[in-house]
């Protein structure tokens, strides 16, 4: 009982594999088949090999019977040529016994061999013997030194002797005994080899024909992890479905994300016209209101800023990425952040000077790409005195960085952890949320990477940010 | 200095057409973007400030039809949708600032200026090569009147081989041009300069002269400017 429902643990559901339940049931089966197989070829031996045993004692009882004589009421054994019953203990023996009755047997004539020890029989043996005389019965017993014997045995009268006489020939069985274990020995490594070879095929069949199961789950990890958007492997059909079903789930989620981004982000537009209103109404009539009004519409402004990038960047940990590349995205900003600043620096404008490997792909979306990389830039841009450099480069396999530095006046290390605060403003003379790094920090974080920020050597601050990258 | 005011909202719309007025500009005003289309293509105006959510025709939609009429009023885009995409997006169609919502009256004025006085920059001679023509004055350069979006390295490359066309230029020769002295210049940044160039002006203007440096030429069929 406690075996079936190891049994039983074993198999159950979503505890082990697949793959482990299919071998684990055939190996069952292969056991059990392999060991019948077993027993029958053995049994089957052995019984052959005793047949021939017992017909060769069985001829060597017929001839004591055939050659026994009777002079003056006295048994005479014939003399019998077989040299092995004449050397002591050889192990083929025969007696001649006379049966008076009451279960007692005495022996009257021996074989040499036998020198001076007796064949004994049990007294169920020769119950067996007085109920059917004259049929040569077939024994186990023991014999001189102890040795395993087979025997034939034959109750018959003999004309001229009164009371029925018992014809026995023995042999030593221990070399068949030998031989069947030989055999035993042989066909269990034969059997051993033939069944580790069916559950290894029974492995390579089964590994082989759930091949598209695993297929399926690569394609999955590969969905999660952003390579490919939706499965396009060609499955079989008991898999087909699950693959359909799974694509119209990750559209569906797709969907779902989209439309609640863009609820979050109409919510937050629609907010921003009567939040322009309010601040230019407050400016037209100057007063201690218009000064409350003013602060608390640019205090509205920031939380809707930042609320509605949060949501972005909390869809973005749960809808399945993209790969977008760098150096397009870089280029378009670079053009647009000259623009933006080109009254920098007494109307000169800055530069920036960006490089970028052309096979970059950064692990998500391209909107998040351009609020990082643009973010970091602007706030660049804000401090420069007209210059700022852009670096992509490759980290490893899955990483990559960009490092933006810009050749302002640069920030004392003591304020670095506060510029990625929340509003914190680092300069109210310059225009702007203030929220710029620290957008960029959450939005960072949300795709597992990080901002460090540091001198950049040419003079200014130097922002870096760790990102995931897309194989190539 | 005449301003067409492009907003939906009828109070942001009253507040705005006072302050500019305030400011001495004369203001038209068109409340949607079929309107503006058509004041903004007949009317001479000074600058255009474009709210990009209005009815019937979107903003950028506006700006980008105006820039294929050849209208260079310079715009100001006036926009709630403060994301990087929606800013390179409005560049891309044409605009030549941009501020997001909710904003300060000074600051809109502060820009507005801005872009006036940018327009109203002294005239330089425009320099064309074929097809390709770059303008010093407004630091744009173009093909076949498709502006190309250049960076002001890439301008100052393309411009410094404009002015040399036809001639070999060596490498050394052009990085001394783009940068100043005090920038660190490693080995390939021509190369990668003169590849972005080729991605945006088409592969064939830009030769290698191998071992000696690059040729800006006309393509076959254009006459040289």
């Amino acid at each position: 009982m406690s075996l079936l429902t190891r049994v039983r643990d074993l198999l159950a559901p979503r505890k082990r594999s697949l793959v482990f339940r299919l071998v684990l049931l055939a190996s069952l089966w292969t056991l059990l088949v392999v060991a019948v197989a077993g027993v029958f070829v053995n049994s089957q031996f052995r019984d052959a090999g005793i047949r021939r045993f017992d017909q060769s004692l069985s001829m060597l009882t017929d001839d004591l019977y055939a050659g026994t004589t009777v002079e003056d009421g006295v048994v005479k054994a014939p003399f019998l040529v077989d040299i092995r019953a004449t050397r002591a203990y050889s192990g083929r023996y025969w007696t001649l016994f006379d049966s008076p009755g009451g279960g007692v047997l005495k022996a009257i004539e021996r074989s040499r061999s036998l020198f001076d020890s007796d064949l004994m029989l049990s007294s169920a043996q020769i119950d067996q013997l007085m109920a059917s005389p004259g049929k040569t019965l077939f024994l186990d017993m023991r014999g001189p030194q102890d040795k395993p014997l087979r025997a034939a045995a034959l109750l018959a009268r003999l004309p001229g002797h009164t009371t029925p006489v018992v014809f026995l020939a023995a042999e030593d069985r221990s070399q068949i005994d030998a031989d069947a274990g030989r055999f035993v020995r042989i066909t269990a490594m034969a059997l051993l080899i033939l069944g580790g070879g069916l559950i290894l095929a029974v492995v390579v069949q089964v590994r082989f024909g759930l091949a598209p199961l695993f297929e399926l789950r690569r394609e999955v990890a590969s969905v999660r992890r952003g390579q490919t958007e939706r499965l396009h492997g060609q499955y079989p059909e008991e898999l087909e479905p699950l693959a359909v079903e799974l694509n119209a789930l990750l559209a569906h989620n797709q969907e779902v994300v989209e439309r609640q981004r863009t609820h979050v982000g109409n919510l937050a537009h629609a907010l921003k016209t009567p939040l322009s209103v309010m601040l230019t109404e407050a400016s037209q009539q100057p007063g201690p209101l218009s000064a409350l009004v003013t602060r608390q519409a640019d205090v509205m402004r920031e939380q809707v800023d930042h609320h509605l990038r949060r949501a972005r960047a909390a869809a973005r940990s749960q809808t399945s990425g993209e790969r977008t590349p760098v150096e397009p995205i870089l280029d378009e900003l670079a053009v647009t952040l000259e623009r933006i600043f080109q009254d920098k620096a007494d109307g000169q404008g800055i530069e920036i000077d960006w490089r970028c490997p052309d096979d970059l792909c950064f692990q998500g979306e391209k909107q998040d790409l351009m609020e990082l990389a643009g973010n970091v830039m602007e706030n660049a841009g804000k401090w420069c005195r007209g210059r700022i450099r852009v670096m992509a480069t490759s980290v490893g396999e899955a990483r990559w960085s960009l490092v933006v530095d810009d050749d302002g006046p640069g920030l004392p290390p003591e304020r670095w952890a506060d510029a990625l605060k929340r509003g914190q403003r680092l300069d109210e003379h310059t225009p702007g949320s203030g929220l710029g790094l620290s957008i960029v920090d959450e939005l960072s974080r949300a795709y597992g990477g990080s901002v460090t920020l540091g001198d950049s050597p040419l003079g200014g601050l130097r922002v870096s940010l760790d990102l995931p990258r897309a194989p190539g | 200095m005449r301003i067409l005011l492009v907003e939906d909202d009828p109070d942001l719309t009253r507040q705005l057409k006072l302050a500019l007025a305030d400011a001495g500009y004369a203001v038209d005003h068109a409340p949607d973007g079929e309107e503006a289309q058509f004041l903004g293509e007949t009317e001479p105006y000074d600058a255009v400030i474009l709210d990009l959510g209005l009815p019937k025709v979107d903003g950028v939609s506006v700006l980008e039809r105006w820039r294929r009429g050849n209208v260079a009023t310079p715009v100001l885009i006036l926009t709630a949708r403060a994301a990087w995409s929606d800013k390179v997006a409005g560049f891309d169609a044409g605009a030549d600032d941009y501020l997001a919502k909710p904003f300060h009256t000074e600051e809109l004025l502060a820009r507005l200026r801005a872009l006036l006085r940018r327009s109203a920059g002294h005239a330089a001679p425009s320099l064309s090569c074929g097809a390709l023509r770059l303008d010093p004055r407004a630091a744009r350069a173009s093909v076949n009147g498709e502006p190309l979006r250049l960076t002001s390295l890439e301008y100052r490359l393309l411009h410094y081989m404009m002015m040399h066309q036809g001639r070999v230029i060596g490498r050394t020769e052009l990085v001394e041009h783009l940068y100043d002295q005090d920038f660190d210049r490693d080995s390939n940044t021509i190369e990668v300069f003169i590849g972005r160039l080729r991605k945006k002006l088409g592969s064939d203007r830009i030769e290698t002269v191998r071992g000696l440096g690059y040729r800006l030429t006309p393509l076959e069929g254009e006459s040289a400017g």
